[in-house]
């Protein structure tokens, strides 16, 4: 199995703040991780420039082989991305904002089909003719999370996914996850450390722009000495703090 | 082209959900054409001002119409450049070419509509103020009236380009009055002269109130028609590159 993500000394650097400070990663096809850290640790930024939606301003990063800077033309057919905003087209019902993202993802005959699975596979159906803005917050996140899934994409982002659903909808959003961890390599940003023990496959630690701790939590564990994922965070965050 | 049709289609989808756009860019112009109609009525007819008289108003009108237009495709871009669904989109298989024509086909079509409508409305009060109208010179209108359409989406495209979801309802306004005057709409600047008519013959909006008249009459003199058609076309095509341009640069500028 080839890589799916690679980075290498990947640097974000704003006029007056460096967002990422030199990321070195590489995530296996098919790997499900986790991107843990503080508010403004960089997540966004690097799920941004690993999605072609900002440009490194060092270092290189790969989506399946393809350049983000130079082949970004074939890395935006690769990825798929829920950004950390809700972002839907409003005065379109929930069927049509995901009829649009999968004719422009997909190819023509299989777009009706991925509809229809993409509602069913959301429990969308009540909803399918109402319109965005008339979805309450954690509806509207549901279906902005389903356009970002609907491409069928090898590589899918999503950056903190569950931010505002209550505890079922959480539940029922980590299953589908689980589910679609079989056909495609994750990255998944999150401040809720049950969320990332509950899915990760590797869990990084992110600090002011730099990995501070990348590994399966069984060797976040060893490396720390802590129990759990929550006094691991801590000990981490609060050591480089 | 996939991809183009389909965010044409949301765009258009936008568009015919909004009850603005149906007063503004439909009902409006009727409305207009027949205040204008009840004004010329009351104008004797020694003045010799033809302006409202309804062969020349209704091309006006059109015009005027596709002013609103451009004001709803500035609405348009601006609002989803302030918004993060634009954002989703850049990081998909979404090229420049698709982000402009999606935003200008819906429109090109909403013009379309407008003008068969208004010509109609002019239809109904030719025959009640007695003046006929040529069936062949209505239907020239139709097309005639189409490179000005994309002419106006272009400019509201780049001011939605440009500015954001409250500069550009304003900068289009200004546009509209400034535009209706000395493109003359409302008053004959060719009649009147001097500083209006100069800055007017530079600018392609009297070219295209010309045409629109001149087709509808029929008239296809090298003043009235040719030349117009020429500046408006090229007004038009000008336009719409430098609206792609501007916006694949701003695209990038976005992603710095
Ligand atoms: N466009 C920008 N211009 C300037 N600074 C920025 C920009 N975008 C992000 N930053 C800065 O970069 C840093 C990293 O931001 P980022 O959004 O990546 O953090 P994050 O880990 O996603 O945080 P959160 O958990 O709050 O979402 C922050 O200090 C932020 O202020
Ligand atoms: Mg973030």
């Amino acid at each position: 199995m080839g890589y799916a993500i690679r980075t290498e000394n990947l640097i974000k650097r704003y006029k007056d703040k460096t967002a990422v400070a030199g990321l070195t990663l590489t995530v296996n096809e098919g790997e499900l991780i986790a991107l843990l850290g503080v508010n403004g640790a960089g997540k966004t930024t690097t799920v941004k420039m690993l999605t072609c939606l900002t440009k490194p301003t060092e270092g290189r990063a790969e989506i399946m082989g393809c350049d983000v800077v130079k082949d970004s033309e074939n890395v935006k057919r690769l990825v798929g991305v829920s950004p950390q905003d809700t972002s839907v087209a409003e005065n379109l019902t929930v069927k049509e904002n995901l009829e649009f993202m999968a004719d422009i993802c997909l190819p023509k005959e299989k777009s009706a089909a991925a509809v229809e699975k993409t509602i069913k596979a959301f429990s969308l159906e009540e909803f399918k003719d109402k319109k965005a803005k008339l979805l309450s917050g954690g509806y509207k996140r549901k279906l902005s999370i389903a356009m970002a899934i609907i491409g069928d994409p090898k590589v899918l982002f999503l950056d903190e996914p569950t931010l505002g659903l209550d505890v079922l909808a959480r539940r029922q959003l980590w299953r589908e996850i689980e589910a679609l961890k079989k056909n495609m390599t994750i990255i998944l940003t999150t401040h809720y450390m049950e969320e990332a023990q509950a899915l990760a496959d590797r869990i990084v630690i992110m600090n002011e722009g730099k990995v501070m701790a990348i590994g399966t939590l069984e060797e976040l564990e060893n490396m720390t000495g802590r129990k759990g994922l929550e006094d691991v965070f801590i000990s981490i965050a609060e050591k480089t703090a | 082209m996939k991809r183009t049709m389909a965010f044409a289609k949301r765009n258009l989808i936008e568009v015919f959900r909004d009850p603005l756009s149906w007063i503004f860019c439909i009902a409006f112009p009727i409305v207009m054409l027949i205040i204008m109609s009840i004004v010329n009525s009351a104008i004797p007819k020694e003045a010799g001002n033809t302006l409202f008289r309804i062969d020349n108003l209704a091309g006006g009108i059109a015009i005027f119409g596709q002013m609103f237009i451009m004001l709803f495709t500035a609405i348009a871009v601006a609002k989803d450049r302030s918004g993060a669904f634009l954002t989703r989109l850049y990081s998909s298989p979404m090229k420049s070419g698709d982000f402009v024509w999606g935003y200008i086909l819906p429109m090109l079509l909403t013009a379309v509509i407008q003008v068969i409508v208004s010509l109609v409305a002019a239809v109904v009060i030719s025959l009640i103020s007695d003046y006929s109208l040529s069936i062949a010179g209505l239907l020239l209108a139709v097309v005639a009236v189409i490179p000005s359409a994309l002419m106006f989406s272009s400019i509201g495209f780049l001011f939605g380009t440009f500015f954001n979801e409250k500069a550009a309802p304003g900068l289009c306004s200004i546009i509209i009055s400034l535009g209706a005057m000395i493109g003359g709409i409302w008053f004959d600047v060719e009649g009147v002269g001097g500083f209006m008519y100069k800055l007017g013959r530079c600018l392609p909006f009297l070219y295209a109130t010309k045409l629109a008249r001149a087709a509808i009459t029929l008239n296809f003199g090298v003043k009235e028609f040719l030349l117009p058609l020429g500046v408006v076309v090229f007004a038009a095509i000008v336009l719409t590159v430098l609206a792609g341009i501007v916006f694949n640069s701003r695209m990038r500028a976005d992603q710095r």
